[in-house]
């Protein structure tokens, strides 16, 4: 890894992702206030039975609720919003990180230092991760914030915390490495985020059809989403093999960019 | 040791496996064919041709962002294909038409690329003040600069760490004549200082002006590696002779002599182009009643023409 290209990334995007992380952390901070205020409302509607089934269809598609404290944490962390929000750090900046240089032909400036090929990938992927992390730190971190002010977190559990962000993490880091791997096979940034935007909605899509609709649920296990469970982990049930399936996807991802980074032909850009 | 050497490398661009469709693909684009050159340590070398030539392919591979379909590049004896990052390490490059990150400042860009390397930046600030990039000038932000100015950070940058091999893709482009004085000067000094430089470009004057030898390529294969002063010695001169009185015997007698082409006499006047050793001309002309005598010096780029006036090899 190099120190001085990781800086230099940091400081390119730290502001776009200071802005997407105050937007998490606003966005965690508003479910616990919902919950709090009308939680107790919105509990009795849903177990009423003119609306159970209503209720119970729109907390399986986003994975959470506002009924109780778990399930507004799992619904800060999976709603379309939050996923939304995280991807622009992550695979926004993962699809265009060599793709996006090597179409403005600042690539070759870089790569024309002492710097090996798979450094220059090692750094892209670590500040990848790290964006991850911190952008899942500020959803938690709203969350915990706004339970704490209302008085509601005192059945949130650190440890469970700590597993959905790691959950979090897995997911953002395999569907960034997935982007970065694009982004080192291509010459211009639009095949390199149309492939990482296609996997990241396609894998959506899947999640979303597989749990509305159980004629293709046998879709689920080929969606990265299925492996990212906060409402499972909240519940006191985690399942290590979301963490090994996320971990092999990510796996993947690196070798193909270890294999082909350093072995590509960067020719002149036209 | 020699700076850099090449043994028969070649770059073919296109699909390396058979392809499955019924039509056969286009056939691989030879770039560059069995190049095979020497530059020594502590020369000014220039690399030649027009667009498409291969000179680009060829500093790609010496860079190693390209992989050689065949044959090697050394530089300073180790293999660019295995020692890449290290060698890099003791080479500057001024890509051509550089692109840069436009929203960091001159100074910002200079600190961060130096930063890659072991050798500190010693050389900036006297490049920084002899190229008349000013205090004011590098601290604004790279998109507000003019394409002169890119091409001197691109320069500093290239040469800041006072590097053992320069290699450089057109690099007086956008220069304006007195910053290519400039130029010309510094690179004078590398050479002075033992260091090597490899340079492409199209402005046959300046390779003229600065290099000690020449390499010609002509659609990826090489076609002239000489000192530059060979190479003109070898080329045409335009003589032009005006008479006092009349020399009947003198146009046959230039005929007979070797070296000399499209002889037109015209009353008092002769003019004829002339290759080869000037002293058996000087000779036949002793004696002669001479008014004027004129000698145009061979120039890089006739030479050049006439390579590329020549049958493809």
């Amino acid at each position: 890894m190099s120190g001085n290209l990781f800086r230099r990334t940091w400081a390119a995007q730290r502001g776009r992702l200071l802005l997407v992380m105050i937007a998490l952390a606003i966005w965690g901070f508003l479910l616990p206030v919902v919950y709090a205020t009308f939680g107790n409302e919105m509990g009795a509607l849903a177990r009423s039975p003119a609306f159970a089934n209503v209720f119970d269809v729109m907390s399986r598609f986003t994975g959470g609720d506002v009924f109780s404290i778990s399930g507004t944490v799992a619904l800060g962390l999976v709603h379309p919003i939050a996923l939304a929000l995280v991807a622009i750090p992550v695979i926004g900046f993962a699809a265009g990180a060599v793709a996006g240089e090597r179409q403005r032909g600042t690539l070759e400036v870089l790569l024309a230092r002492p710097l090996e090929r798979r450094v220059v990938y090692g750094t892209l992927l670590a500040a990848t991760l790290l964006f991850a992390a911190l952008a899942e730190v500020a959803v938690l971190a709203g969350i915990l914030a706004g339970a704490v002010l209302f008085g509601v977190a005192a059945d949130l559990r650190a440890a469970d915390l700590a597993l959905c962000w790691l959950n979090g993490v897995a997911l953002f880091g395999a569907l960034g490495a997935v982007a970065l791997a694009a982004s080192v096979s291509f010459d211009r940034s639009a095949p390199a985020m149309g492939i990482a935007l296609g996997v990241t909605i396609v894998g959506y899509a899947i999640n979303f059809l597989g749990t509305l609709w159980p004629s293709a649920a046998w879709l689920l296990p080929i969606s990265p989403f299925r492996y990212f469970e906060p409402t499972r982990i909240l519940a006191g049930a985690f399942d290590p093999l979301d963490l090994l399936v996320l971990g092999a996807i990510f796996a993947v991802a690196v070798g193909w960019a270890e294999w082909i980074f350093p072995r590509r032909d960067l020719a002149a850009p036209s | 040791m020699d700076a850099i050497a090449t043994d028969g490398l070649t770059k073919h661009f296109g699909s390396r496996w058979p392809s499955l469709r019924r039509r056969p693909g286009p056939p691989p684009i030879r770039a560059l064919d069995d190049l095979t050159i020497t530059v020594r340590a502590g020369e000014i070398f220039g690399f030649l041709g027009p667009n498409g030539a291969g000179k680009s392919t060829a500093i790609r591979l010496l860079l190693g962002f390209l992989h050689p379909t065949a044959g090697t590049a050394r530089l300073f004896g180790l293999d660019v294909a295995t020692a890449g990052a290290t060698l890099r390490g003791r080479i500057g490059y001024l890509p051509g038409g550089i692109a840069l990150y436009d929203s960091l400042t001159g100074t910002q860009l200079l600190d961060y690329l130096a930063a890659f390397y072991a050798r500190p930046p010693i050389l900036r600030a006297d490049l920084v003040e002899r190229l008349e990039l000013s205090a004011r000038d590098l601290g604004r932000p790279i998109r507000d600069y003019s394409r002169g100015m890119r091409q001197k950070i691109g320069i500093v940058q290239a040469l800041q760490h006072d590097p053992e091999l320069t290699i450089l893709d057109e690099p007086s482009e956008g220069l304006d004549p007195l910053m290519q004085r400039a130029f010309y000067a510094i690179l004078d000094e590398r050479r002075a200082a033992g260091r090597t430089v490899f340079f492409s470009s199209h402005v046959l004057s300046e390779v003229e002006r600065v290099c000690d030898r020449v390499a010609i390529i002509r659609t990826g294969r090489l076609v002239a590696l000489e000192r530059v002063g060979a190479l003109l010695a070898h080329r045409r001169r335009q003589v032009e002779a005006r008479l006092d009185a009349p020399a009947p015997r003198l146009a046959a007698a230039l005929v007979a002599l070797p070296g000399v082409s499209s002889l037109e006499a015209r009353d008092d006047r002769l003019a004829f182009g002339f290759d080869g050793d000037v002293r058996p001309l000087l000779r036949l002309l002793e004696g002669v009643p001479l008014a004027d005598l004129t000698i145009e010096p061979a120039r890089l780029e006739d030479a050049f023409l006439e390579l590329y006036d020549e049958p493809a090899p």
